[in-house]
């Protein structure tokens, strides 16, 4: 009999491994573990033996049946494991495919350098002020220390209104505005960025460019403070390494007045195309305040000083992202515009 | 502002100094030198003598010459093309291994068609210098030296005067003074503290004149004349004409030369009238003429009031300052000279030159500003170079009229004002030193204190600030040691607009879009267009525009923004997500407008996945900004714009917030939009929406108790707007109705006057958990108002 138990044992190992799906493992279990099974029948036997042999033949029997459970089910976990990897390879998909656009747009060249001049400046304690691009003469020129006919308007060649009005043609009108709202109290710590017009057209001029404006005024502002103010902004904004030079130079409303150059960012000082050589690029104009524009405009010069300096947009812009035509900026194509959206 | 380095170098002695140092000591101390360039430069030439001139066998242009070039390089073959090759005619050769540096040419042995040549004769621009100063002959063929040119001579350009560097110098309007050369040989001489040498115009024993001078306007305070008379006209020599053609003057005669000249040495413009031609012998200066005169340049020019004109015998004479007039000018036959110096005021020549379009280099240096205090020493240089120059015989006294007096300003300083203003530490005698160097006259210095008095030609020091200056552009910008600003601490930081402007911004961007930069001056027609938020504002002309295309500042940015759509699609561009902001600023209002404009397809996936964007995309944006900003929808009404002929009628609506139009949001009216096809656009008052007052942000409670949903399908007129049921639904929900999601819109067809319209509500208590009965008698309610305001019947 115990033959007999081995050889179902056996048979039912045998039909387990043969066994490649759910549904004929289910078969499986029915041949040898439902009650009407053929080892199940052999449980009647018990019954007909006694003692030691009936105790041993109760543990082959219970021993073969758990053998078989263990195994199907095992089998079964095989078989569903199987099953699903087959489902996932079915599944596979083509990662290069294009996907879903996360939206990122770009901000303008240009509003990329005005907004990150202004926040190293709102860093320093700066304010951000602002004025009418369509000014009066007066401020634009005469409480700039440019009164009507005087030569310095050549610098400027202005797109007027009518006698009066003028488009600004420098963000400086901003200073005289903010001087003026102080009533003769500072201190004044101000940045002024904005689009200024004047009338010139070519590759590096646009009628219509920007400026930021600085200005500083309190009773202890020197031309010391101005070259650390230009070092510490051109650190930022060009990389660590920047060195500032002052030039002499010439602005009505400033006295002395200077222009600044920065070492090279692109070849460090040695003298490249970008610096044409000299190892130094141009970067803005500046000065401390000439006492007449603190006059004009409600400041005892015998009690305040200030400097002030301006930064082409357009340029930093055109330096900064190596653009080589000031016409781009304003052309808008999208083949230019996208490629701004990093920060 | 050109200089000549030969010129410079007469008056301030610069040995052992080289040209690049005086460029970069002057660039550092205001006077940039922009460029460096040579009249010619050619190297390895010499003079040499045709003495053999064939026909080349293979040419019907060239000859084949045999050139003497001297004891040291002997007698040299050399194939030419020059017309005028001739023998003993004595040339310019430049040997093999000469660089002629303007062309890039390397001269070399070589064989021309078949025949050997060893060199090239010269003509003089080939040696570098420009077209202008030469003649057709001289372009046209070889140059031909004197007869007594020296064979054999290797300083080339120095036997032709040719070995001068020219300065190119950026002169800023304060120091016009650098105009002069005589001033800027003072300023070299004091940055190198180098002798300087003007030496005094030579005195001759002058004779008494008959004319006299006057002015009658404060707008010419001194006008002198001096008399110079048997002159002769002639070419002028060769050392002029080169010291004119270095400055970028070409040379006339010896008289107008002496006049350029002394101008480029003084910077005092000078004006020379044929006496002969004159009627009478007195000159004033009016500025109450009227009528036209011809000038020099045989043009009529309309003068009238407060333009400065000189007369003699009541008659003009010059346009004043800029221009004589034709009738008195002298010319080859003139014998008897009358010279003018005078000082015009700048501020009124600019004016006359304005008027008239008409400028000349005499006037620039008067509108520039000229040194009022020297008229007597230029009339003295003049006539002495009359003398040596055109053999003039009888100089007669100056008649001189002036209300100028002697220089009198003075500044009072202290060192200790210098040193705070330029946040330095510079010690007492240093500063009193460069400011003596630059020969300002320092007086009264008690330690710190001082008067200063500038000399005559630096009229551009007036204030103390002028002095700081001085001292700072003297001893250099490195001697000032970087010092962060010591002052009270400032908060600084964006205004809540600024900041709301850039939030949106910021927003606009990292939702896809593309920011935009366009020009604020159009043209008139596109600023008819567009202009809804500010339809009755007067917009700004431009009175001088460049061109029509920018002579009216914009009243609206959408015309510019569409336009930069067209451009994109005519350069292949297309799917469009664009956005500005600006400022407007017209006659009656100033304001910051926003615009986006979308066009083409909305993005998910590239190409694969798209779809063309629609009214909602745009007004997603507008939704999306009020609510960033805090303004609750109940606080702005949105109404069908049905009658602008921008925008389509049945997609479009305007904006308002109390009384107020702030915006526009829909789609491109499809007559405006043939080129671009369906454009959607966003058009904000941005300066309205920031004034609107919001309630700070405050947490809200929202309720434990659960939510019910109910769905309902409506069938109602489709002129019904969902928005209008949504409001009925909330007023009769007693506040038990948290939220109404559309979820279907079915439209049979377009024919069709009914639609059907499916809402899902949220029903949920704050307090409690609702009952059904709770919710069916809101539930009622709600169905009653919407088929008694809408006719919705609630579909089975």
């Amino acid at each position: 009999m115990l033959e007999k138990l081995n050889e179902i044992y056996k048979k039912a190992l045998v039909d387990i491994e043969e066994c490649n799906g759910i549904e004929g493992l289910q078969n499986v279990r029915n041949t040898y573990l439902s009650k009407k099974s053929e080892l199940m029948s052999f449980m009647s036997h018990m019954k007909d033996l006694v003692g030691e042999e009936r105790i041993k033949f109760g543990q082959v029997i219970n021993s073969i049946k758990d053998d078989i459970t263990n195994k199907i089910e095992t089998k079964r976990k095989d078989l569903e494991e199987k099953r699903l990897q087959e489902q996932l390879e079915k599944e596979v998909i083509d990662f290069t495919l294009p996907s879903v656009e996360v939206a990122k747009g770009s901000k303008h060249p240009f509003q990329l350098i005005v907004d990150e001049v202004n926040k190293i400046f709102i860093g320093m304690g700066y304010d951000v002020a602002e004025g009418p691009e369509v000014e009066l003469d007066l401020f634009n020129f005469e409480l700039l220390n440019v009164p009507k006919d005087h030569p310095a308007r050549d610098m400027q060649d202005s797109f007027f209104i009518d006698d009066t009005h003028v488009m600004r043609s420098q963000t400086s009108p901003i200073q005289a505005h903010v001087m003026q709202s102080k009533n003769g109290v500072g201190p004044i710590k101000i940045i002024a960025p904005g689009k200024v017009y004047r009338r010139d057209d070519d590759a590096t001029h646009s009628h219509q460019f920007g400026q930021i404006e600085g200005l500083v005024i309190d009773k202890d502002v020197s031309l010391a403070n101005l070259l650390s103010t230009l070092e510490l902004f051109s650190r930022k904004m060009f990389g660590e390494k920047r060195q500032v030079r002052m030039r002499s130079s010439y602005f009505p409303f400033t006295e002395p007045s200077i222009e600044a150059d920065i070492s090279c960012f692109e070849c460090g000082g040695k003298g490249c195309r970008l610096c044409k050589g000299t190892g130094w690029i141009e970067l803005l104009g500046g000065g401390m305040v000439h006492p007449h524009v603190l006059e004009m405009n409600g400041f005892d010069p015998k009690e305040y000083q200030g400097f002030a300096f301006g930064i082409g947009i357009d340029r930093t812009a055109m330096l900064k992202y190596g653009i080589d035509d000031i016409r781009k900026l304003y052309a808008n194509d999208k083949r230019f515009l996208k490629q701004f959206n990093t920060k | 502002m050109l200089a000549s380095y030969n010129l410079l170098k007469k008056y301030v002695d610069l040995d052992g100094i080289t040209y690049q140092e005086v460029a970069d000591r002057l660039t550092f101390a205001g006077l940039e030198v922009e460029g460096i360039s040579f009249l010619a430069e050619a190297t390895n030439l010499v003079i040499g003598e045709i003495v053999e001139c064939e026909n080349h066998p293979d040419s019907d242009h060239l000859h084949i010459l045999k050139v003497n070039e001297g004891d040291k390089y002997g007698i040299n073959q050399i194939v030419c093309g020059a017309p005028n090759a001739r023998v003993g005619l004595k040339v310019i050769v430049a040997r093999p291994g000469a660089r002629l540096v303007k062309h890039d040419i390397t001269i070399t042995p070589s064989k021309i068609r078949g025949v050997e040549s060893n060199g090239m004769c010269c003509a003089l621009f080939e040696l570098g210098v420009d077209k202008l100063f030469l003649n057709e002959k001289q372009i046209n063929g070889i140059e031909e030296l004197p007869e007594d040119a020296p064979i054999g001579e290797e300083n080339v350009l120095g036997y032709l005067g040719l070995d001068d560097i020219v300065f190119d110098i950026n002169v800023l309007p304060n120091r016009s003074d650098a105009l002069a050369l005589y001033s800027l040989a003072r300023e070299v001489g004091a940055l190198f503290k180098r002798k300087v040498n003007i030496p005094e115009p030579k005195k001759y024993d002058e004779v008494p004149t008959n004319f006299t001078t006057s002015s009658d306007t404060p707008c010419c305070p001194q006008f002198s004349i001096k008399v110079v008379r048997d002159v002769v006209t002639k070419p002028s020599p060769l050392w002029l004409q080169r010291a004119l053609m270095a400055q970028g003057i070409r040379s006339i005669n010896n008289i107008v030369d002496i006049g350029n000249y002394v101008m480029v040495l003084t910077g005092q413009p000078l004006h020379m009238y044929d006496l002969d031609k004159l009627k009478g012998t007195d000159f004033s200066v009016s500025e109450e003429y009227e009528g036209t005169l011809v000038a020099l340049d045989e043009k009529g020019y309309e003068i009238g009031k407060g333009d400065l004109v000189v007369t003699n015998h009541k008659e003009p004479v010059c346009i004043a300052g800029t221009m004589g007039l034709l009738s008195v000018a002298v010319d080859e036959n003139t014998k008897n000279i009358g010279i003018e110096s005078a000082n015009f005021k700048s501020a009124s020549i600019r004016r006359t030159n304005k008027k008239l379009g008409l400028s000349s280099e005499s006037s620039a240096h008067f509108q520039k500003g000229i040194n009022p205090y020297q008229d007597e020493f230029v009339l003295d240089l003049t006539a002495q170079l009359l003398v040596e120059l055109a053999d003039a015989k009888i100089i007669e006294k100056t008649s001189r009229y002036s209300t100028l007096g002697v220089n009198d300003t003075k500044i009072d300083c202290s060192v200790s004002y210098i040193n705070k203003r330029l946040g330095v530490d510079f010690d007492a005698n240093k500063v009193i030193d460069v400011l003596k160097t630059l020969n300002i006259r320092i007086e009264d210095f008690d330690g710190d204190n001082f008067v200063a008095f500038p000399p005559d030609y630096r009229i551009d020091l007036k204030c103390d600030a002028d002095l700081s200056e001085e001292v700072i552009r003297y001893v250099g910008f490195k001697e000032i040691v970087s010092k962060l600003p010591f002052m009270p601490t400032t908060t600084g930081g964006f205004t809540p607009n600024q900041q709301k402007r850039l939030d949106i911004r910021e927003m606009l961007v990292n939702n896809g879009l593309n920011e935009i930069l366009t020009f604020n001056l159009v043209a008139p027609n596109f600023d008819h267009d567009f202009a809804l938020l500010n339809a009755n504002d007067e917009p700004y002309v431009i009175m001088n525009p460049m061109t029509v295309d920018h002579s009216v500042v914009r009243r609206s940015i959408v015309p510019s923004v569409l336009d930069t759509i067209k451009y994109n699609l005519d350069h292949q561009q297309k799917d469009l997500a664009f956005f500005e902001v600006a400022t407007i600023n017209t006659k009656n209002s100033d304001f910051e407008e926003l615009c986006i404009a979308l066009n083409g397809n909305k993005h998910i996936r590239g190409e694969l996945e798209k779809r063309p964007f629609d009214f909602y995309d745009i007004h997603g944006y507008l939704e999306s900004i009020l609510s960033m900003l805090g303004i609750d929808k109940n606080r702005y009404k949105e109404t069908r714009l049905k009658d602008s002929k921008f925008y389509h009628p049945g997609r479009t609506v305007q904006i308002t917030i109390g009384k107020e139009v702030v915006g526009v949001c829909g789609q491109i009216h499809p007559n405006y939009a043939k080129d671009l096809g369906p454009t959607f656009v966003l058009d904000l008052n941005l300066t309205k929406i920031f004034d609107v007052k919001v309630s700070t942000l405050k947490m809200a409670q929202f309720s434990k108790y659960p939510s019910v949903n109910r769905d309902y399908a409506f069938i109602v007129n489709k002129n019904v707007l969902v928005g209008d049921m949504i409001k009925t639904i909330k007023k009769n929900a007693h506040s038990i109705i948290k939220n109404v999601d559309v979820f279907d819109v079915y439209i049979k067809s377009n024919e069709d006057e009914k639609i059907s319209i499916a809402l899902s509500l949220t029903y949920q208590d704050d307090n409690k958990t609702l009952t059904d009965s709770q919710i069916n008698e809101v539930e009622n309610a709600v169905l009653q108002a919407l088929l008694k305001e809408y006719g919705a019947i609630l579909r089975g």
